[in-house]
């Protein structure tokens, strides 16, 4: 009887070739997450009217729509617009970057805003300098804030690479859906295509948890 | 020295502080004294600029802070040389207790204070390296006071230290507090214990109390003040804390701890 292992051998160059598509674009999707969302949340939290507010009703309106929506809109009307063809690559890198970075802006903002102001009531009348200060208090605290809630967010925003298929990107669940309807044995192959997705997440996972015991620890005073 | 005159503070249009006028002499201590909510705290911080007055001046050490501040312009405050110790700590909670006092002393090197002697002074060893959710309460303030000495500041303002430590720890703190005098230290110690207020003022220090009811100075006074308070409100004060210090104090020498 064959099994989804024997799937995965006989189709693994177009199984390798999906996942190198999803992985790519997660890597894009994190890299621009973490990084833009992280400067635009810093930048909502410092000018909460200017930035701040329009950040978060983006934010509010990414996450209140299906991702499927955006990657139509996004990609046909675009071609028709510009009278020219777009990788879907390019669309689903760029709709799910601008999804994960409100998400991520939402999430630093948020806890910037939260963060205990005696603590830096207290770097203030010790002298210790703004640099310090935020290398030293903030950003160490902060992270043990965000850190629990950011990696969950980057695992989800993995599996929205699933919805890029819709629009003909080459990732694994297109290559997944092309070899089922070749051999048509779905419990098989959608095994195979989330023993996959376990994998890619394994290290994810594994550096979550590293991260977590780097830096978090309950610090709540009784 | 640092000096508040004509303070006054406001929050969301109700004034807190009314006009408040009070010194803090180098090598002497000043406690303040009040019913809770009459501003304590406020004052604190208004004379920390850490709450910037609405209207007043602030001068410590050659420097002077009139409010309110003109247009755009902003201060430079004196910390650490001016530092304060706070009733709820403030600790750092990622750190532990030995590296919040360490970390401060990474950026002023000429302290002459070793962590190590703050550590033994406030017999911390057993829990220096606890990080502030693992001490106790008198631990942690034991920490932040220990942090804030290790700055050796001109004027140290502490509110309410000593509302979590033990007889002992307490009459530690005392004998600290008393050798930052001899050093040239200025000290505002804000209490609700009239004992502990009592053992650190000295006369010949011409040490000073100062009695802030509803944000206003009711009464300045030397020692003097716990014997003849001068108006009639401070002696119903003094009256209402003595009769719960004084029971207190009882506690504690049936516990064989007057304080040391």
């Amino acid at each position: 009887m064959e099994t989804f292992v024997d799937i995965i051998t006989r189709y693994r160059q177009a199984f390798l070739s999906g996942l190198r598509v999803t992985v790519e674009l997660a890597l894009i999707i994190w890299c621009s997450g973490v990084l833009f969302g992280s400067v635009i949340g810093i930048f909502a939290a410092k000018f909460k009217k200017a930035i701040g507010i329009p950040a978060r009703m983006c934010s509010f309106v990414l996450s209140g729509i299906p991702v499927l929506a955006y990657l139509f809109w996004a990609h046909y009307p675009m071609q028709a617009i510009l009278g020219t063809v777009i990788n879907p690559f390019y669309t689903a890198a760029v709709v799910l970057s601008t999804i994960n970075i409100f998400a991520v802006s939402d999430l630093i903002g948020s806890q910037l805003l939260d963060f205990p102001e005696q603590y830096n009531v207290a770097a203030k009348v010790c002298g210790l300098s703004a640099r310090t200060t935020i290398l030293k208090i903030q950003l160490p605290i902060i992270l043990r804030q965000v850190i629990p809630a950011l990696l969950p967010l980057q695992v989800i925003m993995l599996q929205s690479t699933l919805f890029a298929s819709l629009i003909s990107v080459e990732e694994i669940f297109r290559v997944a859906q092309r070899v089922n309807s070749v051999e048509y044995k779905p419990v098989h192959i959608y095994t195979a295509l989330a023993l996959l997705f376990l994998l890619v997440c394994l290290p994810v996972n594994g550096f979550a948890i590293w991260l977590r015991r780097r830096f978090t620890r309950n610090i709540s005073e009784t | 020295m640092l000096i508040g005159r004509g303070i006054r503070k406001c929050f969301n249009g109700r004034e807190v502080l009314h006009g408040v006028d009070i010194e803090v002499s180098s090598g002497r201590i000043s406690v303040l004294v009040g019913p809770s909510g009459s501003g304590k705290t406020t004052l604190v911080r208004a004379l920390a600029l850490l709450d910037c007055p609405t209207e007043g001046r602030v001068a410590f050490q050659g420097h002077d802070y009139s409010f309110p501040l003109r247009g755009r312009a902003r201060i430079r405050p004196p910390w650490p040389e001016l530092t304060v110790v706070f009733q709820q700590h403030f600790l750092w909670p990622h750190l532990t207790l030995r590296q919040n006092i360490e970390l401060p002393l990474r950026e002023r090197p000429a302290s002459r204070h070793t962590v190590d002697d703050l550590i033994e002074l406030f017999r911390m060893r057993d829990f220096v390296d606890r990080y502030p959710n693992a001490a106790s309460i008198g631990e942690r303030q034991r920490a932040a006071l220990a942090r804030a000495f290790a700055l050796e500041p001109k004027c140290i303002l502490l509110d309410e230290i000593t509302s979590s430590l033990d007889v002992e720890q307490t009459g530690s703190v005392i004998r600290h507090l008393l050798a930052l005098r001899q050093r040239g230290v200025g000290m505002l110690v804000v209490t609700h214990l009239l004992e502990f207020a009592r053992r650190l003022l000295s006369r010949d220090e011409g040490d000073r109390i100062f009695f802030l009811d509803e944000g206003r100075i009711a009464a300045a006074a030397g020692v003097e003040f716990f014997d003849s308070p001068a108006t009639e409100r401070a002696r119903e004060f003094l009256h209402s804390m003595d009769y719960w210090g004084a029971s207190s104090i009882c506690d504690t020498k049936h516990k064989g701890g007057y304080l040391p």
